[in-house]
């Protein structure tokens, strides 16, 4: 087999398009830049004919050129991307291969987008984000990764290769190169090229985002759940509990994030059963939350409460002592036919939740401090509804707007951690295909190779970038509420 | 306003106090103690060897009595170990038993022994602290101006398209931590893979000489991830300062544009910036533990991983009493630069 | 003991007649006949051979050297575990004797040595003219105590103690009663209760330093009494060190013409991770790696530097634990689980993956061709349908095997090697990573573990440390009275060519049993800017930092 060239056929007539194009791009986009610096203000304008005047001068066609070349760059990125799903194995080089590796994430991305788009004002909050540009770029770029995990981790479809099978001779090499005849895999060559081990660099950046995926919103969603509980008692009640809760949150967020994980995710603190006490502590937040928050609401209806929360505490409670209970740690006393599953970077897990909840409950209590004194809540207390009531049915919804922007860049956030940990090697095994971890092992070699780091480290940044630019975009929205 | 800040300094004592006791009971587990014995003793010593290389030098005590040697509230340890040796916590190598204090903690301006770099603790942090002092000087003096530069231009036409490519430009750096975009560095700038081999990936060099070449890469990775942070506070200040009545009323009676930004709007607009620079230094605290790790730059992050990863007690306590004081000492004078530079503050 | 100083042993005699013949490597023979006390040249003068010319003859005195090195702190010599820490104090505190990569034993602050037959007297005879550097002679008193110092075991850590058990009375944990005994200021002689003929191997060894009267290891920088011809001028542990040359002093070795060229020399640590090395070097930060290793051995060449290859017996074995209990099983007790295992794992892989190709293939034996009494006895062959069969066969099909290895580079990228190898055998396989620091707190004990092991000159050393029954280094729990015994016998054969055949049934059992992988031995680098002399990758990193110069 012949290597892949990064465009192959293809890109002899869309690679100096799309470079001229970008480039005159470019110079436009500086230009306005500095040159709206300078410009007078925008100010409407009515022409006799009743019509508004548009910018004119040389400004207003730099914008009109900027349009068309925008379109052009995406029409060429589209193309790159289209084109070689319809013309045979190889001819599009690795970009097209690629391209066709992830055809069921271009088809759910435009599947979501359309029905999305037509469905958007009965879609509430999730619908106004298609109103925003740069909410729909971040949804995008927050989407392909979900969709990729999705595919790749519940139908093992995307990746090439297994992500840990090494194959003599691709060590370290380039991307696009062969594989030896008879190497198990769906294509004929290593799309990005082989790692240090001579693994596939491509499977492991798609097989890594599942990791990445499911760990960041879950960890992020027991954060919450901490912070919300204490936070809300907190900023209602004030007082004693106020000071003694936010002076432990500030204790934990002056430890130096690095530091606490050294101290917490190491295999000896593992041995001393630590983290499985904190996983024990933590996690029975979500429990509280939810026994509280349908106590509070059904209490008067005895019945209805009882068939509600005995189900959901239940399935809650078996998730929760599953959780927890990990054999060979202190906390091992299920049988294991009960146990639903294992996670084995609990210590992780804990410790990422541990780090974010202080600041999700500093939060809380100061949207709870601030909005306890509104008068709907002054409502809800001539009422005579309980304390918990008022906080989790009255405060609680009107807090959701910051609280869901957090959340996305939280999530962000946590993907950031996730790879501090697989940067520094703590507590993930070297062989997961997480994107720190691999980033770590890349960089090793990065002055001669630096085609193993780089792929896990565009795949990280375009994530947070998605989650940032999707909080922005939710922001603006729900400020136009 | 004196009574607000002794009661601040109060909590940030106990604040150290509880931490540093966090740290000294991490570090003080059995298993790190054995880890202790075999980096110190012999990497394939004995268990028996373990035990009474620790009891010799006073980690069998209860933890308790060794914290409270280490505050300086009980007397320093004097044991005669299984090999003869006579050891105390407050003898120094050399020094005659009868001759040393009694009491040798932090509270007696003793900050311990590291057991890694072999010297006191007191002599090795300031150095580690004065060369992350000079990393953090050039990333301040790269960082603020480029931050509040871009969010000055940015918020004075809110929506404008100046206003969202530099919006842009910020997001994305917020969204790019510093070991992705170290790693991009390196690999674009200090290797020859893309041709363009400017700067030095290793930054060690810059300890004894700081020069563009060795220093351009780590300054730059930490200042870009900061830099869109700041940016972004800067940019929605200077936008809400601009709304405000008082810039409409000046606009009004003609005074021009860059007059209006420069002697009306700016003042107001940093305020905001202020603060979140000062909160935004223990952050940077992180990201200076990437960058120097990354760029073997011995600096006080280094010293961090150091220390954490053998088991350094007394080192990793002193690390934490400073990045305790760090991030409480930004907090309050965040706070107090708030209340100065905005009139309309009063703390009771 | 009668022999005078210029008889030679006989068994060297018998070793030279077996040397010529070819039965006895050349290294071998060097071994042997210099451990026994006969000086390097006459051993080549048995041979028939000159030795070589001391290429560092074209070295010019003076200059600056600067070494890529992890600078770690010192500590009482008898505990170090690092040679890392022996490269910076063996500027001022030497060695008794030195093993060279050749194989021999050359005399340094003894004069000579001389052995009785059954090897249970050693005479050592200490140069004269060697004087502390503050100014008290050096003699045989000094060298009574540091061996009386090394037998102490109840110092924590202390190695010697392992390397002179023989002199150890294990009651009081200190040197046996009249053990060591100073027959004028200028001769020992040490009495052993057993035979032993690997105490000049152990002097040899780097933390074999010999240190003055009254040593303290505390203040060992502050004070730095010793011979050499050098003094610590700065060290910060983990940035870097600095000896220069004592000026002062009239070290022995210029008379000797031993070299001492250097006047200063620089250990700068740029930490763990290789490429910050070739970033120093590229830079001209540095003029010499300490080791270079995996991919950065063509790297190094590859920016103009020179390269020193020496191939040894340093090696990583990947074993399971034979006692270990996992889940209330031992699952490697099974002696098919263990051969599965070796059957499906092809050590050629491992090196490539491992290693770069940087040495050669070995047989899961821990013997090899590099020993003189090596048999050429096939290994288990490589067959990953078979190593199925017999797994499934074993029970063992649905079992977790837990592989650990330390958190470093090729350590790490073998063991990942050989985990990637048995799942595509269909093993079902678990890696665990543990940091460097915490790593050796258990290193024997985990069920399924890599460790490495260093270069040692003869096949029965390691089999004696590493896998007799019992032994506190075995690390794979294996426990085999047949093999015991077979390794009593072989240690008791001074004739290669006799043991040879013992050392193929040790061989077969190694192999049969499955009792680890090894499955490669390395080669070791070092790589220098071109312009310096004799300083070649040493065989068992030994720290001859006097032997570097600038070239003439």
């Amino acid at each position: 087999m012949e290597p892949l060239t990064w465009t192959g056929s293809l890109g002899i007539v869309l690679n100096p398009f799309l470079g001229i194009v970008t480039v005159l791009f470019l110079v436009s986009l500086v230009a306005q830049t500095v040159g709206g610096l300078f410009a007078p203000a925008v100010t409407l304008q009515a022409n006799p004919d009743g019509t508004l005047q548009t910018r004119g001068g040389v400004l207003g066609i730099l914008e009109l050129a900027m349009k068309y070349l925008l379109v052009a760059i995406v029409g060429g990125v589209a193309a790159y991307i289209v084109i070689p799903l319809f013309i045979p194995y190889g001819s599009a080089g690795i970009v097209g291969e690629i391209s066709k590796r992830f055809l069921p994430v271009w088809i759910a991305l435009v599947l979501t987008y359309s029905l999305s788009i037509k469905y958007k004002r009965r879609l509430g909050l999730y619908g106004k984000l298609f109103d925003s540009t740069v909410g729909m770029i971040g949804f995008g770029l927050v989407m392909f990764w979900v969709f990729t995990a999705f595919f790749v981790g519940v139908f093992d479809m995307i990746a090439t290769h297994d992500y840990l099978s090494q194959v003599s001779g691709l060590k370290n090499k380039v991307p696009g190169v062969p594989v030896p005849e008879g190497t198990a895999g769906l294509t004929p060559h290593y799309l990005l090229g082989g790692d240090n081990l001579a693994r596939d660099v491509f499977s492991r950046v798609v097989s890594g985002s599942v990791f990445v995926i499911a760990i960041a919103p879950l960890a992020t969603i027991f954060a919450f759940m901490v912070g919300i509980t204490l936070g809300l008692p907190a900023g209602y009640y004030s007082g004693r509990l106020d000071t003694t809760l936010s002076f432990i949150a500030n204790l934990i967020l002056a430890f130096p994030v690095i530091l606490l994980f050294y101290l917490l995710v190491t295999p000896e603190i593992v041995l001393t059963g630590i983290p499985s006490y904190m996983a024990a502590f933590l996690f029975v937040f979500p429990l509280i939350f939810f026994g509280v928050l349908l106590n509070s609401r059904y209490y008067t209806q005895p019945a209805k409460r009882t068939a509600i929360m005995v189900p959901v505490l239940g399935i809650l409670g078996w998730l929760y002592l599953s959780i927890i209970n990990q054999p060979g740690t202190v906390i091992d006393f299920l049988p294991a036919w009960f146990d639903l599953f294992d996670i084995s970077i609990l210590v992780v897990f804990v410790s990422v939740v541990f780090v974010n909840a202080p600041t999700v409950f500093r939060i809380v209590r100061g949207l709870t401090l601030d909005l306890r004194t509104r008068d709907y809540v002054a409502a809800a207390q001539t009422r005579g509804e309980g304390a918990w009531y008022i906080m989790l049915w009255e405060i609680l919804p009107n807090a959701r707007g910051p609280l869901i922007v957090d959340f996305c860049l939280r999530i962000g956030y946590t993907t950031i951690l996730l790879g501090t940990l697989g940067f520094f090697g703590l507590g993930l095994s070297s062989e997961s295909p997480d994107w720190g971890s691999t980033i770590n092992e890349g960089r090793k070699l990065l002055l001669v190779f630096a085609h193993p780091a780089l792929p896990p480290a565009i795949a990280l940044m375009s994530l947070v970038l998605g989650l940032n630019l999707l909080a922005d975009g939710l922001r603006e929205e729900s400020l136009k509420d | 306003m004196g009574l607000f800040i002794l009661r601040r300094l109060g909590v940030m004592f106990l604040t150290a106090l509880c931490l540093t006791f966090i740290v000294f009971w991490l570090t003080n587990l059995a298993p790190n103690l054995e880890k202790l014995a075999k980096t110190q003793g012999n990497a394939r010593m004995s268990d028996d060897a373990v035990v009474s290389w620790l009891a010799n030098r006073g980690y069998a005590q209860p933890l308790p009595v060794k914290y409270a040697q280490w505050l300086g509230v009980a007397p320093g340890y004097v044991i005669e170990g299984s090999d003869g040796q006579v050891r105390g916590r407050c003898i120094d190598p050399g020094q005659p038993v009868g001759e040393a204090p009694s009491f040798c903690g932090i509270l007696q301006g003793d900050w311990g022994f590291s057991t890694v770099a072999k010297e006191n603790v007191s002599e090795v942090l300031p150095q580690r602290l004065a060369n992350t002092g000079k990393l953090m000087f050039w990333v301040m003096m790269v960082m603020v101006p480029g931050a509040l530069i871009i969010g000055v231009l940015a918020g004075m036409r809110e929506g404008s398209r100046t206003d969202r490519s530099l919006s842009t430009v910020s997001i994305v750096s917020t969204a790019t931590p510093e070991y992705v975009s170290g790693v991009v560095f390196i690999a674009l700038f200090a290797t020859n893979t893309f041709g363009m081999q400017w700067f030095k990936g290793s930054a060690s060099s810059a300890v004894q000489d700081a020069t563009f070449e060795n220093f351009f890469l780590p300054v730059m990775t930490i200042a870009l991830y900061g830099m869109g942070y700041i940016a972004r506070m800067t940019r929605a200040s200077m936008a809400e300062v601009m709304t405000a009545q008082y810039i409409r009323t000046a606009r009004l009676k003609g005074v021009s544009f860059p007059k209006i930004v420069l002697k009306h709007a700016l003042r107001n607009a940093l305020i905001a910036p202020f603060t979140v620079i000062m909160l935004q230094i223990p952050w940077l605290l992180n990201g200076v533990v990437i960058v120097e790790t990354l760029f073997t730059y011995q600096g006080f992050g280094w010293e961090l991983v150091r220390a954490a990863s053998n088991n350094d007690i007394e080192m990793l306590l002193g690390v934490s009493v400073i990045s305790v004081f760090v991030v409480l000492l930004t907090q309050l004078i965040s706070d107090i630069g708030y209340v100065f530079l905005n009139p309309r503050i009063r703390i009771s | 003991m009668t022999s005078s100083r210029n008889s030679i042993h006989p068994a060297a005699l018998m070793y030279a007649e077996e040397a010529k013949s070819g039965q006895l490597s050349r290294r071998e023979f060097m071994a042997r006949t210099t451990a026994l006390g006969v000086t390097s040249a006459a051993a080549y003068g048995l041979l028939g051979m000159t030795a070589p010319a001391h290429a560092a003859g074209h070295a010019q005195q003076g200059g600056t050297l600067r070494m890529q090195m992890e600078v770690r702190a010192l500590k009482d010599p008898r505990t170090y575990d690092w040679t890392q820490i022996a490269y910076i104090t063996a500027g001022w505190l030497e060695y008794l004797v030195e093993y060279n990569s050749d194989g021999s034993f050359a005399p340094m602050l003894l004069d000579s040595w001389e052995v009785n037959e059954d090897a249970t007297q050693y005479t050592l005879n200490v140069r004269q003219g060697v004087k502390w550097n503050d100014g008290t002679d050096f003699t045989a008193e000094d060298v009574a105590r540091n061996i009386e110092m090394w037998c102490d075991k109840t110092v924590e850590g202390n190695s010697m103690a392992g390397r002179f058990a023989v002199l150890v009375d294990a009651t009081t944990e200190k040197a046996v009663d009249g053990g060591i005994e100073i027959v004028d200021p200028y001769t020992v002689r040490l009495n052993l209760p057993a035979s032993d003929i690997s105490l000049i191997a152990g002097m040899s060894d780097y933390p074999a330093a010999i240190t003055p009267a009254g040593f303290n290891p505390e203040t060992m920088l502050d004070n730095p009494v010793g011979t050499g011809p050098y003094l610590p001028e700065s060290l910060e542990v983990g940035v870097r060190a600095v000896i220069v040359r004592n000026e002062d002093h009239e070290w022995w070795g210029y008379a000797a013409g031993k070299g001492g060229f250097l006047d200063r020399i620089e250990y700068i640590d740029y930490g763990q991770d290789p490429s910050a090395w070739v970033a120093a070097a590229a830079a001209d930060e540095v003029d010499m790696t300490y080791e270079t290793v995996g991919e950065f051995v063509d790297i190094f060449s590859g920016i103009g530097w020179e390269g020193s290859e020496v191939a040894s017996a340093a090696t990583i074995a990947i074993r399971p634990n034979q006692l270990a209990e996992v889940d209330g099983t031992t699952p490697y007790a099974d002696k098919r689980v263990r051969q599965a295992i070796a059957m499906a794992v092809d050590p050629a892989v491992c090196l490539e993956l491992g290693y770069s190709n940087l040495g050669e293939v070995a047989r899961n034996q821990h013997v090899g061709p590099m020993h003189p009494a090596w048999a050429d006895v096939p290994g288990l062959p490589y067959d990953p349908a078979k190593a199925l069969e017999l797994l499934t066969e074993a029970g063992m099909a649905d079992f977790e095997m837990e592989i650990t290895s330390i958190d470093d580079d090729w350590r790490k990228n073998t063991t990942d090697a050989v985990a990637a190898q048995l799942r595509d055998a269909g093993f079902n396989v678990k890696r665990t990573i543990i940091p460097g620091s915490t790593f050796w707190n258990d290193w024997t004990k985990y069920p399924f573990s890599s460790t490495n092991w260093n270069h040692r000159p003869l096949d029965t050393q390691i089999l004696g440390l590493a896998y007799r029954s019992g032994e506190a280094w075995n690390e794979s729990g294996f426990a085999n009275a047949e093999f015991d015994a077979l390794l009593a016998e072989a240690n008791s054969m001074a004739d290669a060519e006799a043991r040879r055949e013992v050392m193929g049934k040790l061989q077969t059992i190694m192999s049969d049993e499955g009792v680890t992988l090894q499955p490669y031995w390395r080669s070791l680098y070092r790589h220098a800017k071109p312009g310096f002399v004799g300083w070649d990758m040493h065989i068992a990193y030994l720290p001859q930092i006097y032997k570097i110069g600038l070239a003439a």
